[in-house]
């Protein structure tokens, strides 16, 4: 059969594609999965825990930021040439995070918040 | 005429009276919350509560939590301030570890285990110092309470709760969908797998970034599934534009002029050439996977109306495959590529 391309063409073919993954039902993707030789069971588990992964890793980071006292609004991540940023509402320090070290880095991250002393302070007075 | 018919009513019938609404319960809000705390804690969660738009119980003790998440579970979100009394007028006897708060976690997970529960423990200096059991070490727990730290725990919550939600079927939607985006954008030459693809999207998710906006982050009036492969979709192909850039400067830096002069890398990627070049990839790229399919001719007529711009509907009316036809050869397409 003589078949004619353009570029937008691929982007076409390969959308519908990864499109159609989601078109099958639970039993044909069920099915699908198992012919190709993998236990669906297993494919499964594993995508949770690398979901869960990436939720424990956030929430630990944040958890790193918020014990040095500063805060941020989690609405007002910017996301600049692929790194994500954000600054304290306190000390206005940078706080960014790129989701392929999967760790915050910047100011913030070097010290306590200036501004936020009371909290630190008390900490460390009741260790 | 009308006179002669007269049980035949001709007036626009009218409408029997609307029924009672009947009483609104809390659990039909968009989102719910119960807070057990005292009454300062109370307040300030009340503010960033309401501001989302959540519906809240308050109790003041964990008698009255029990009671309150009894009658009304699930909700959206527990808070149990970690020293909060058993019941109001209990002294709290600060040399003995508090287990109020604990307690009431561990009972209402008893009930229903994926509740989103938070510990509200403002005069700790850590987790640590909460002594929580094993059962109870996935809680978040706020020290610092503030708004904006509520509102991110509520935001990961959400999150857990929709992934708890989803079944195995659409997790190996997720997984199959990475995996294709992965090999189609030939990214596994460059190291890149579905779980990395995945995960960043999570992390996508979580952050809710846009580019140049403000943050927008997933809400549960969309679906998880959905979302997460729209922001696969999209990173794979930054990831794919990345590699692509990088090797163009490679390319690029290791070339020189006639004269042995360096070129500049910036040069060659604005360059008309460059833009050609990548068309002709691309057009290369298509007649490669027509050329797949050149002995399945259904398959081909799909690729056909694909590149055309059709749609599945269109694709079927026009080479008149029947639902099951298409779908048999897009599994052929899918499976081979």
């Amino acid at each position: 059969m003589a078949y004619k391309t353009s570029l937008d063409g691929q982007q076409r073919i390969l959308d519908h594609l990864a499109d159609s993954v989601f078109e099958l039902s639970d039993e044909e993707i069920l099915a699908e999965v198992r012919e190709s030789g993998v236990d669906p069971q297993e494919e499964a588990d594993r995508t949770s825990f690398v979901l869960r992964q990436a939720v424990d890793t956030w929430e630990s980071e944040n958890e790193r930021l918020s014990s040095l006292g500063h805060t941020i609004n989690p609405n007002y991540w910017r996301c600049v040439e692929g790194i994500y940023e954000n600054h304290c509402l306190s000390c206005g320090s940078l706080v960014s995070f790129s989701t392929t070290t999967q760790r915050m880095e910047g100011n913030a991250l070097h010290g306590s918040c200036p501004e936020n002393g009371y909290t630190i302070r008390r900490r460390e007075a009741s260790r | 005429m009308a006179h002669l018919l007269p049980f035949i009513d001709t007036r626009p019938p009218r409408r029997p009276p609307a029924p009672p609404l009947p009483p609104q319960s809390i659990n039909t809000a968009p989102k719910t919350a119960l807070v057990v705390a005292n009454e300062t804690l109370v307040k300030l969660l009340r503010r960033c509560f309401e501001e989302d738009g959540y519906t809240i119980r308050i109790a003041s003790n964990t008698e009255e939590g029990r009671r309150l998440y009894s009658d009304f579970a699930p909700f959206n979100v527990v808070i149990i301030e970690y020293d909060v009394p058993v019941r109001n007028g209990a002294q709290i006897d600060i040399f003995l570890p508090q287990t109020s708060g604990r307690d009431l976690a561990s009972d209402i997970l008893k009930i229903d285990p994926s509740q989103g529960i938070v510990f509200a423990a403002s005069p700790y200096r850590s987790r640590d110092d909460l002594l929580l059991p094993q059962e109870l070490l996935h809680i978040p727990v706020m020290i610092d309470i503030t708004i904006f730290q509520l509102r991110t725990l509520l935001s990961r919550l959400e999150v857990r709760l929709a992934m708890a939600a989803l079944t195995i079927a659409d997790k190996l939607r997720l997984k199959r969908a990475a995996a294709f985006w992965v090999q189609v954008r030939g990214l596994s030459a460059h190291d890149r797998t579905a779980d990395e693809l995945l995960s960043e999207a999570q992390l996508k998710t979580l952050i809710g970034a846009k580019e140049t906006q403000q943050g927008r982050h997933w809400n549960r009036d969309v679906d998880l599934v959905r979302y997460l492969t729209e922001a696969m979709r999209s990173i794979s192909n930054n990831w794919k534009r990345q590699s692509e850039k990088e090797k163009h400067f490679r390319l690029e830096l290791s070339t020189r002029d006639a004269e042995g002069t360096e070129q500049s890398p910036l040069k060659y990627l604005a360059s008309p050439e460059a833009a050609a070049d990548r068309i002709l990839i691309a057009k290369e790229k298509v007649a490669r996977i027509f050329r797949m399919f050149k002995d399945d001719t259904e398959a081909t007529q799909v690729l056909q109306g694909l590149d055309d711009g059709l749609r599945p509907n269109e694709i079927r009316q026009k080479y008149g495959l029947d639902k099951k036809r298409f779908a048999a050869a897009v599994k052929r397409i899918r499976a081979k590529l």
